[in-house]
């Protein structure tokens, strides 16, 4: 993926009772809009294919402004080269595979719209479908038609409005490979809204986080995984185990901080730096799969080599089939910081056997520097 | 079969099958607009197409006339113009019927095009189809099932309509008398006969259109 930038968006849509207020830039690849249902993801695919005009901003893909309020400039939806993707696929149902796959050829000559239907169709594995209608198809089918009919056009831009959520569970793993194989082999720019997690960062390189009608963080899939810059991105992202703590000491590469009458050392973030003065109140993630229970077979904990030593009970547990979550709480007075337990903590289903955590429910546990994440405020 | 019944029946037939093609000219471009598209005064055109289906049918015939009428606001200059005016023509029943059928074509087929999925039109705008393309080539042929329901009514509606054809057009025997209208002078004057053969007619006619919207009021699946 390039660092060229070929989408720019900037938006402001006051409808009655939420407004849209988002800026974010894309480049190659797919930038996956994600957040929370109602947070404007919609809205703003919308705006992008000129199906809804803002009420200020600029949007422009590979140099071409599209929209901008200040000049007047506002390219109507057929003339924009933006493929779109419905929620549901909208289908014509009265139409048949290949004449839903030309629908975006008509001007085009009779005998050139057929072969490019055609090629389109051969290329996404439908040839032998061309005369079903919609409604004869698979779910999976159906996902492809719609791609191809928004593809056949050659599109500068693709916009994919929660192209799985028509589909249940099974399928929508299957699919969601799929799709990721078909954007990857058609190279088109493409802009795709989600509010899954799993989602967002299995299709996006570039992921756009939403809440409220504001873009709260944007960025490479791995730098929202990793390092929200916020506790609400954490939060939005499904991150487990946020906790509150008080700085102690930062540099540029760590911070130690205080939590639970524990003294806690993270790495700080190399690409925001943090510096907080002591004593400053400080949000932080643990994630649960990166809590390590220590073996008791191999001789007592040594501080030396294990970091972050804290000692606890599990007071609560749930099977999730290939993982067990245990929650722990610690050998410290004052009141847990989450409720009833201080630590969510995920365990491989072999390491709960092997372990005998079903009869042996005292630990001590220990979470590399590099798991403890800090989140600017 | 006397030649007053024949002669009613072709009246009929004839004014029903106008009225008809004059409702799908108007009511299915007014379906649309009122389905589809924001615009001034929409409100009130809701409230003036569907008035006929409230009104007693002598009221919606009163205005009629005050607007068409020698002396209307219409008529008047039309028949300064040339000398002509629509009542008591048969063209007064084609009038009379279209206006109280239109109601339950404009209804019957804006709910069919309502039915139809935004986002079919949405992508066919994507696709490069402008409005009114998208109208003809999506919204319409998935809404035709219902409108084709609506022009079944109203082509029943057309058939039947005495009231408002009384007023604009009269009750010229072998001119402006339909069947309705024939019924009841049949029935004035004690000549029953006539008036059960085209009681008979009308009955199973509306039968048969009631049995074909019922088709056609399926939703395309």
């Amino acid at each position: 993926m390039s660092a060229r930038e070929r989408l720019s968006v900037e938006i402001v849509k006051r409808l009655p009772g939420f407004t849209l207020e988002a800026a974010w830039t894309a480049g190659d690849g797919v930038a996956v809009l994600f957040g929370p249902s109602g947070a404007g993801k919609t809205l703003t695919l919308q705006c992008l294919a000129g199906l809804v005009r803002p009420d200020a901003g600029r949007i422009a893909v590979d140099g071409r402004v599209l929209f901008e309020a200040g000049t007047g400039v506002d390219v109507p939806p057929q003339r924009r080269g933006v493929g779109y993707v419905f929620q549901g696929y909208a289908l014509f149902p009265h139409l048949d595979v290949e004449e839903n796959v030309g629908f975006g050829l008509r001007h085009r000559p009779r005998a050139e719209r057929i072969r490019r239907a055609r090629a389109v169709i051969e290329r996404l594995g439908l040839a032998g479908f061309e005369r079903r209608a919609p409604r004869e198809l698979s779910g999976g089918q159906r996902q492809r038609v719609a791609l191809g009919r928004a593809l056949a056009t050659d599109p500068a831009l693709l916009l994919l409005d929660e192209p799985l959520s028509a589909l249940d569970a099974p399928l929508r793993r299957v699919l969601r490979d799929e799709l990721s194989t078909i954007l990857q082999d058609w190279g088109t720019a493409a802009v795709l809204v989600t509010h899954d997690v799993t989602e967002a960062y299995r299709l996006g390189d570039r992921i756009v986080v939403y809440e409220a009608g504001r873009v709260i963080q944007a960025g490479p899939r791995a730098e929202l995984l990793w390092q929200p810059t916020s506790e609400s991105v954490a939060r939005i992202m499904g991150v487990r185990n946020i906790l509150r703590g008080t700085v102690v000491k930062a540099t540029p590469d760590r911070i130690q901080l205080r939590w639970r009458g524990q003294l806690l050392e993270a790495v700080n973030s190399p690409t925001h730096a943090y510096l907080p003065a002591p004593d400053t109140p400080i949000a932080f993630f643990i994630r649960p799969e990166y809590v390590r229970l220590i073996r008791k077979d191999r001789g007592a904990p040594d501080p030396g080599h294990h970091m972050n030593l804290m000692r606890g009970a599990v007071v609560g547990e749930a099977d999730y089939g290939m993982t067990w979550t245990l929650l722990i709480r610690l050998d410290e007075p004052g009141a847990p910081a989450q409720g009833a337990y201080d630590l969510e903590v995920e365990v491989p289903r072999l390491v709960y056997e092997i372990l005998e955590i079903e009869r042996d429910r005292h630990w001590d546990i220990s979470i590399h520097r590099g798991s403890i994440q800090v989140l600017p405020s | 079969m006397s030649a007053e019944t024949a002669s009613a029946l072709a009246v009929s037939v004839r004014v029903a099958v106008l009225a008809t093609v004059l409702n799908a000219l108007i009511g299915i471009p007014l379906a649309y607009l009122l389905a589809r598209r924001r615009f001034w005064g929409r409100s009130l055109l809701d409230l003036l197409v569907t008035l006929p289906l409230v009104l007693p049918p002598t009221v919606t015939g009163y205005y009629l006339i005050v607007l068409l009428g020698r002396r209307g606001w219409f008529g008047a200059p039309l028949y300064a113009w040339t000398g002509w005016t629509i009542t008591f023509t048969w063209y007064a029943a084609v009038v009379a019927s279209t206006v109280m059928a239109l109601p339950l074509l404009v209804r019957t087929a804006r709910a069919a095009i309502e039915s139809v999925d935004p986002d079919l039109e949405r992508a066919a705008f994507t696709l490069g189809r402008s409005r009114w393309r998208t109208a003809l080539e999506v919204t319409l042929p998935l809404a035709r099932r219902g409108i084709l329901a609506g022009l079944v009514l109203a082509f029943a509606r057309a058939l039947g309509e005495f009231g408002a054809t009384l007023m604009l057009a009269g009750n010229i025997p072998g001119k402006t008398t339909t069947v309705p209208l024939a019924i009841y002078t049949a029935v004035q004057t004690g000549e029953s006969g006539d008036a059960l053969v085209l009681v008979a007619a009308l009955t199973a006619l509306s039968c048969l259109v009631l049995l074909a919207a019922g088709r056609l009021g399926g939703r395309w699946a």
